[in-house]
C-alpha cells in the first residue's frame, strides 16, 4: 500500500505540533488585542446621528456650556439629552431653513422625539452616576475626550472596566476644582482661580498649580472621596 | 391594685447579636423559657439538627430530578455558546429624549406623587414614587390620616398588581374578544328599552363603595332609571357593627361607624377586634395604639396602655394583649355580658372591671366584624357607659355612600335573580360566584341568567375571574394606579386618587362605566372627578383642587362626631348562641384578604402571622385539639414532620371540604380556624387557576347564617399528609440556655439572668475593625430597635420587597428554606415557669405572646454579605450613617446615646415612622 502522504508532510507535521504553541499564543493575542480594539470597544468611532450635531460648533465655537443641553448632570444619574424644545430656543429664530435641521423641526410639528444614536454606552449591570463624578470634581473631558473638537460625537474612551477601575485606584490622576468641571480646557499651571478654588493661599496654590499630583491628593481629601471604598463591587453593581 | 400581678407588662429589652455573647453554654441545655415552635418546646432531635446546622436541611442540597452533573451536561454546550455571544460587538442603541420635558422632571430622578389605594372600600392615602412615569413603590401618605406616613403590607404589595399580566386585558363577550364601543352600543339601546318602564329590572352591584362621584353618578342614573336597584356586597363587611350600633343607639334607617382615638385610651378591651390589621384605619390605630403604649420617661409617660383581648381565632392584636382569653366564638357573647354587667368571677374579668374603675372616658371597647350585633351594642353601650364617646371613640354618620346590610342585600338580589326579575345586571368589581355565601347559589344563578335570552349580566373587574366566566360581559377594571378616582377614608376624608400611568391595558374605571350607562361614553375621568367636586366645593376651586392633588387629601372633609345616645333597649339579649360540638371560625387571610389580593405574589409568600405559612391557607388547630383528634400519640409526629395531615371538615350539612391541619399554639380549643381567599379556580397563575390552586376555598363552607363561625363542625381524617411552607422553623438559631429575646414587666423585678456578664469571647473569624484612633475621622455606629413597638405585621418584609424587586421563589422552594426575605420577624413564645410537670399541650396553652423580634440586616463589622448588599449599607464605615434601605421595623433609641445621634427614615413601619412618633432606626455612636 502506498504512503498517502508525501514525506514531506513530515516536516508540516512537526511545525504544526510544535507551532501549536505560537498559534494558540497567536490567537490570544489577536483576541486580546481585537477586544481592547476600537473595532470591539467602538473608541474613536464617530456614529452617525439623524442630525449631525456639532459639538465643537456650539461649544468651541458658540461656548454654549454643557449645562444648557445636559440640565441633569449635576443632581442625576443621567445626563440628560436635550428635549426638542432646548434645539428649538435658538433654532426658531436661526437658521430656519437649515435642510441639516429638518429632523428637528419635523419633532417639533410633529410632536415626535429625535432618536439620537447612543455613543456611551455602559452595560446594564453597571449603575453609573453622572452627579456624583461631578459633584467629586471629575471633569466632563476626563471620560468624555475633547468635545469641544468632536464635530460629531465619538466615545474617547475604551469605557472597559479596568478603565473605570484606573481611575478609581487613582482618583488623584483626574480629580479638580469643582469649579472646573465643565472647562474643556482645564489645566491647573494656568489656572488663575486656582488658590480661590482650592481656598489656600497664593503660594501653596502654586504648588498644586505644577503637580496634578499634588493637587490630586489634596482634592481627594477636600472633597471627602473615600478611596478605600472605590473599588468595592457595589459602588457600581447592585 | 389587685390584678397588677397577674397582668404582665412588656417591656422587650434590645438583644444583641447572640453570637456575641453567647458564652453561657457550659453542660446540657437548659430547656429555653422562649420558643419558637412545638418542635423547639419538645425539645426534638429533628429539631436539635435543624439549630446545629446553619441552613434547613433541603436549602444547601440538590435534590431536584435533574442531578447538577445532568445539568452541566445538558446545559455545557449552551453555557460555552453563551460565553462566545459575549465577544459580538454592541448592538446600536438610541437615546430617545422628550419633545417638550415635563417642568418638574428631571431624568434618572423619581417623582412623588400623592393618591389613595382602598381597603375594603376605604382609602388610605398613599404617596407614589415614579420612576419616569412608572409607578415603582407605594409608601404612606403623612398627611392622610389613615396613614400618618405608615403603610402595611398590602399598600407595599399594591403596586405588583399594577405590573400583574394576569390582569384582564380586554373587553370580552361570551368568551370572545371584544370591545368597549360594541359594548357601548348593545348596553345603550338595552338600556333605552328600559327608558319606558323606569328601568325596572336594572340591578347595580357594587361592593363598599366611599367615592362621592360614584355615588353622584349612580345616584343620577338612578333619577334617569328611577326603579333600578344598587345591591352592595363585601365578603368580609361590618354588617353585625352596623346592625350592632343601630340596637345601641336606636336607630332605624341611619347607619353609624366608630372612629376610634386609641392614643387616648389607657384600657382598651378587643372583643375579638384585631384592630391592628383588619380594619379599614387600622394602619392608624397601630400608630396610635402604640403611641399610647409608649414609655417616656423623659415627657413623663411611666405607664403604657393596658389591653385585654377576648378573642376565637389568634391575631396579633391577641398576641399584644396583656391578659387574654381565647374562647370558642359563641363564647365571647358571653364574656361580654359578663363584662357589661360587672362581673368579676374570672381573672380577666376581675382586671377589666378594676381597670374600667379607675379610667372612665379613658378606655376603649371595640368589638371585631365576626361577633355577632349584639356584641358590638355591648362594646357601644360600654364606651357609652364609662364616658369614653367624645374622648377615645367618636360615631360618624356612616362613610360608606349608601350602607346596607350586605348579605342581606346580596340575598335579596339573589332572591330577584332566580325570581326573573333581573333583566341587566352590572356587577362592578365584586367576585360573587366565588365569594358569596354558599346557600345563595350564586354562580349557579348567574349562569342561568347569562344564558337566558333577553337577559344582559355585565361584570367589571381587574381579572376574568370566576363572575366573569359566567357572566356574557366581562369588562376590564383598571387599576387603581391607572385612573381617576376619589374615596373617603375611615374617618370620612376625602381623596382624589390620581392616575401614575395611563391604562396598560383597556382597562377603565367604575366612573368611565357609570358614564357610558349614563349616556355620556367619551368623558373621561378627571373631567368626571373635576365636575362633581366643582359643583360641591366651588370657591376658588382651581387652587383648591391643585392642593388637594398635592396633599392627597380634601381638607376639612372628615365627618363630624355625631351625637348618640344609647337606646333603652341597647343591649337586650339576643338569641343565645349554641355552644356544643366543635365550632369553625372563617376568617378572611391576612394578606390576601377576600381572594381580591390572591394572585399577587409577594401577599401570597410573606409568612402569615402567628402561623408564619406561606403559599396556601391551612386548618388551624390547637395542640390539645390535634391531640384528641390523633389520640393514638401520632401528634408526637406531626410536631416535627413538615409534612401536616390532611382533615376533611363537615359543617351546616355541606359537602365536605379537605385542608391541611396546622397546630397553632395558642388557639382555642375544640374550634378550628379557616381563612377566606385561596382555592381560587380563576385568579390567575399565581392564585389559581383550574388546573391547580393554592390551598381550599373555605366559602364552600360559608353560609348566609354562619358568616364568621359556625358549631356542629365535624372532622374527619383523611389519612393523606400534605407538605405546608412553614417559615417558623427555618433560620433557627440555638440560644444557649439563654433566650434571644426576653420579657420582663414593665415595674418590677427583672427574671433571674437577665443581667449576664459582658462578653469576653469574640465569636468571629474576622480581625477587628480597623477604627481611626481620632474621633474626628470616625466612629463606630450601632443601631437599636425597639422591639416592644413591633407588632409582627411584615409590613417591613413587603416593603423591602418591594424597593429591592425581590422575585417570590414559590411553595416549594420555601419548604426547602429558600425564601428569599432579607429581613424577618421571630416569633417567640413564652412559658410561665412552672413547677408541675406540664405536657406539652398544657405548656402550649399557657404559653404567652407570641412576642415579635424584627431581625433585619444586623450591620456587622466586617460583615461577608456586606461587600454584595445592594442596599450598600454602611456598616463598616466610620462616617455617620446617612442610608440605609429605606424600609425597616420598629426601632428606638434605648441605650445611651451621645449628642451626634442621626436617624435613618422607616417608610413602612405601622407602629413607628416619621411624623411626631419617634423615628424607626436610631443609628447612634458608640463610641466618644
Amino acid at each position: 500500500m502506498s504512503q498517502i502522504f508525501h514525506p514531506a508532510a513530515n516536516a508540516i507535521a512537526k511545525g504544526s505540533i510544535f507551532g501549536a504553541v505560537f498559534i494558540i499564543a497567536a490567537a490570544a493575542w489577536v483576541f486580546a488585542t481585537l477586544d481592547v480594539s476600537p473595532y470591539y470597544t467602538e473608541q474613536d468611532v464617530s456614529r452617525a446621528q439623524p442630525v449631525p450635531f456639532s459639538h465643537e460648533h456650539h461649544v468651541n465655537g458658540l461656548g454654549i456650556q454643557c449645562l444648557y443641553c445636559h440640565t441633569s448632570v449635576k443632581e442625576s444619574a443621567f445626563a440628560g439629552i436635550p428635549p426638542t424644545k432646548t434645539c428649538m430656543t435658538c433654532h426658531s429664530q436661526i437658521w430656519t431653513n437649515a435642510a441639516m435641521l429638518e429632523p428637528v423641526r419635523q419633532s417639533w410639528a410633529e410632536q415626535k422625539p429625535i432618536q439620537w444614536t447612543r455613543v456611551h454606552k455602559l452595560p446594564d449591570f453597571v449603575y453609573f452616576n453622572h452627579s456624583i463624578h461631578v459633584a467629586k470634581g471629575i471633569g466632563c473631558a476626563s471620560c468624555h475626550g475633547p468635545v469641544d473638537k468632536m464635530p460629531l460625537m465619538y466615545q474617547a474612551n475604551t469605557l472597559r472596566m479596568g478603565w473605570c477601575l484606573d481611575c478609581h485606584r487613582h482618583p488623584e490622576k483626574n480629580i479638580r476644582p469643582r469649579e472646573e468641571v465643565f472647562n474643556m480646557n482645564y489645566d491647573p499651571s494656568t489656572d488663575e482661580d486656582l488658590a480661590k478654588e482650592l481656598g489656600v493661599s497664593k503660594e501653596d496654590a502654586k504648588k498644586y498649580a505644577d503637580s496634578q499630583e499634588e493637587l490630586g491628593k489634596f482634592l481627594v481629601e477636600k472633597y471627602h472621596v473615600h478611596k478605600e471604598q472605590l473599588t468595592n463591587c457595589y459602588v457600581c453593581h447592585r | 391594685m389587685s390584678s397588677e400581678s397577674n397582668i404582665s407588662k412588656r417591656a422587650v429589652k434590645l438583644d444583641a447579636c447572640p453570637h456575641h455573647d453567647g458564652a453561657a453554654d457550659a453542660g446540657e441545655t437548659p430547656t429555653p423559657q422562649m420558643w419558637r415552635s412545638l418542635d423547639e418546646l419538645a425539645n426534638t432531635p429533628e429539631f436539635r439538627e435543624s439549630v446545629e446546622r446553619e441552613f434547613p436541611v433541603a436549602a444547601g442540597e440538590w435534590d431536584d430530578e435533574a442531578s447538577r452533573r445532568t445539568f452541566l451536561k445538558v446545559m455545557g454546550a449552551s453555557l460555552a455558546l453563551a460565553g462566545v455571544s459575549g465577544c459580538v460587538k454592541q448592538t446600536s442603541e438610541n437615546i430617545v429624549p422628550y419633545v417638550r420635558q415635563p417642568e418638574e422632571m428631571t431624568p434618572g430622578k423619581p417623582l412623588f406623587f400623592a393618591t389613595a389605594m382602598t381597603f375594603r372600600g376605604y382609602a388610605r392615602g398613599v404617596v407614589a414614587e415614579s420612576h419616569e412615569g412608572r409607578p415603582t413603590k407605594l409608601v404612606g401618605n403623612e398627611l392622610h390620616p389613615a396613614s400618618l406616613g405608615s403603610a402595611d403590607v398590602r399598600m407595599h404589595a399594591h403596586v405588583l398588581n399594577l405590573y400583574d399580566p394576569d390582569r384582564s386585558q380586554i373587553v370580552n363577550y361570551a368568551g370572545e374578544v371584544s370591545n368597549w364601543n360594541t359594548f357601548t352600543k348593545t348596553i345603550g339601546s338595552d338600556l333605552l328599552a328600559k327608558k319606558s318602564s323606569g328601568g325596572q329590572g336594572i340591578y347595580l352591584l357594587t361592593p363598599t363603595v366611599t367615592s362621592p362621584t360614584l355615588k353622584w353618578q349612580i345616584d343620577a342614573l338612578q333619577k334617569q332609571y328611577p326603579n333600578l336597584k344598587w345591591h352592595q356586597y363585601e365578603p368580609v363587611n361590618n354588617d353585625n357593627e352596623k346592625l350592632g350600633l343601630q340596637q345601641a343607639f336606636g336607630l332605624q334607617d341611619q347607619f353609624v361607624q366608630p372612629v376610634y382615638h386609641f392614643d387616648r385610651a389607657k384600657v382598651i378591651v378587643s372583643l375579638d377586634c384585631n384592630f391592628l390589621m383588619d380594619l379599614p384605619g387600622s394602619v392608624r390605630y397601630a400608630r396610635d395604639f402604640m403611641n399610647g403604649r409608649r414609655v417616656l420617661p423623659k415627657q413623663g409617660k411611666h405607664e403604657m396602655n393596658r389591653l385585654y383581648v377576648a378573642e376565637s381565632s389568634p391575631t396579633i392584636a391577641g398576641a399584644f394583649a396583656d391578659e387574654r382569653v381565647r374562647v370558642k366564638p359563641s363564647e365571647i357573647l358571653g364574656i361580654a355580658r359578663q363584662i357589661l354587667a360587672g362581673d368579676t368571677t374570672t381573672p380577666f374579668l376581675k382586671g377589666v372591671a378594676d381597670d374600667l374603675a379607675k379610667n372612665r372616658g379613658a378606655s376603649l371597647f371595640v368589638a371585631g366584624d365576626g361577633q355577632p350585633p349584639e356584641v358590638h351594642a355591648i362594646a357601644a353601650a360600654m364606651n357609652s357607659k364609662q364616658r369614653n364617646i367624645g374622648k377615645t371613640v367618636d360615631y360618624i354618620d356612616s362613610v360608606e355612600a349608601n350602607p346596607q346590610i350586605q348579605t342581606k342585600s346580596l340575598g335579596d338580589l339573589v332572591n330577584d335573580m332566580k325570581q326573573n326579575a333581573v333583566d341587566i345586571l352590572i356587577m362592578i368589581d365584586v367576585n360573587p360566584a366565588y365569594d358569596a355565601p354558599v346557600d345563595f347559589g350564586f354562580a349557579d344563578a348567574l349562569r342561568k341568567l347569562s344564558n337566558t335570552p333577553g337577559k344582559r349580566t355585565v361584570h367589571m373587574a381587574q381579572y376574568y375571574d370566576e363572575t366573569s366566566f359566567v357572566s356574557q360581559w366581562h369588562l376590564p377594571l383598571a387599576h387603581e394606579l391607572e385612573v381617576w378616582g376619589d374615596a373617603r377614608a375611615y374617618d370620612g376624608t376625602a381623596t382624589i386618587m390620581q392616575p401614575l400611568i395611563a391604562a396598560l391595558y383597556q382597562g377603565k374605571s367604575a366612573h368611565i362605566l357609570l358614564s357610558i350607562l349614563l349616556g355620556a361614553p367619551n368623558r373621561g375621568g378627571y373631567e368626571i372627578l373635576r365636575e362633581y367636586w366643582q359643583s360641591v366645593r366651588r370657591r376658588d376651586f382651581e387652587n383648591q383642587w391643585n392642593k388637594w392633588l398635592n396633599d392627597g387629601v380634601i381638607a376639612d372633609s372628615a365627618s363630624k362626631p355625631r351625637a348618640v345616645a344609647l337606646a333603652a333597649d341597647a343591649t337586650k339579649q339576643g338569641p343565645q348562641a349554641t355552644n356544643s360540638g366543635r365550632e369553625i371560625i372563617f376568617r378572611p387571610d391576612p394578606y390576601i384578604w377576600d381572594g381580591r389580593w390572591a394572585n399577587n405574589g409577594w401577599l401570597m409568600e410573606c409568612p402569615r402571622p402567628l402561623t408564619r405559612i406561606t403559599w396556601e391557607n391551612v386548618i388551624t388547630v390547637s395542640p390539645a385539639t390535634a391531640k384528641s383528634l390523633f389520640p393514638d400519640g401520632r401528634f408526637d409526629d406531626y410536631t416535627s414532620k413538615p409534612k401536616m395531615p390532611v382533615l376533611s371538615l363537615t359543617v351546616n350539612g355541606l359537602p365536605e371540604l379537605t385542608g391541611t391541619m396546622w397546630i397553632l399554639p395558642g388557639h382555642p380549643d375544640d374550634c378550628v380556624t379557616v381563612h377566606l381567599g385561596f382555592g381560587r379556580d380563576r385568579a390567575g397563575r399565581i392564585g389559581g387557576t383550574l388546573e391547580s390552586h393554592p390551598g381550599f376555598n373555605a366559602y364552600s363552607l360559608r353560609t348566609s347564617t354562619s358568616m364568621w363561625s359556625a358549631s356542629g363542625l365535624g372532622i374527619k381524617e383523611t389519612g393523606e399528609e400534605s407538605m405546608v411552607a412553614c417559615t417558623q422553623n427555618h433560620t433557627n438559631m440555638d440560644q444557649h440556655g439563654r433566650d434571644l429575646l426576653r420579657v420582663r414587666p414593665l415595674h418590677g423585678e427583672n427574671p433571674a439572668g437577665e443581667e449576664e456578664a459582658p462578653r469576653t469571647v469574640s465569636l468571629t473569624l474576622y480581625p477587628p475593625y480597623p477604627y481611626p484612633d481620632d474621633v474626628r475621622k470616625g466612629n463606630k455606629w450601632g443601631m437599636v430597635i425597639d422591639q416592644n413597638a413591633c407588632i409582627g405585621c411584615n409590613a417591613c418584609v413587603i416593603a423591602c420587597q418591594s424597593e429591592n424587586n425581590i422575585p417570590v421563589v414559590g411553595k416549594d422552594q420555601v419548604t426547602r428554606g429558600r425564601e428569599m426575605y432579607w429581613l424577618r420577624i421571630d416569633h417567640y413564645y413564652q412559658n410561665k415557669p412552672s413547677d408541675k410537670d406540664e405536657t406539652l399541650e398544657e405548656m402550649a396553652k399557657e404559653a404567652q405572646g407570641p412576642f415579635f423580634q424584627p431581625v433585619p440586616c444586623m450591620h456587622c463589622e466586617n460583615a461577608p454579605c456586606e461587600v454584595v448588599c445592594p442596599a450598600n449599607p454602611p456598616c463598616t464605615t466610620t462616617k455617620a450613617p446617612t442610608t440605609w434601605c429605606t424600609t425597616g421595623a420598629s426601632a428606638r433609641a434605648i441605650a445611651q446615646t451621645t449628642a451626634r445621634t442621626r436617624f435613618a427614615t422607616s417608610t413602612s413601619c405601622p407602629t413607628t415612622t416619621a411624623g411626631s412618633a419617634p423615628k424607626c432606626r436610631r443609628w447612634f455612636r458608640t463610641r466618644t
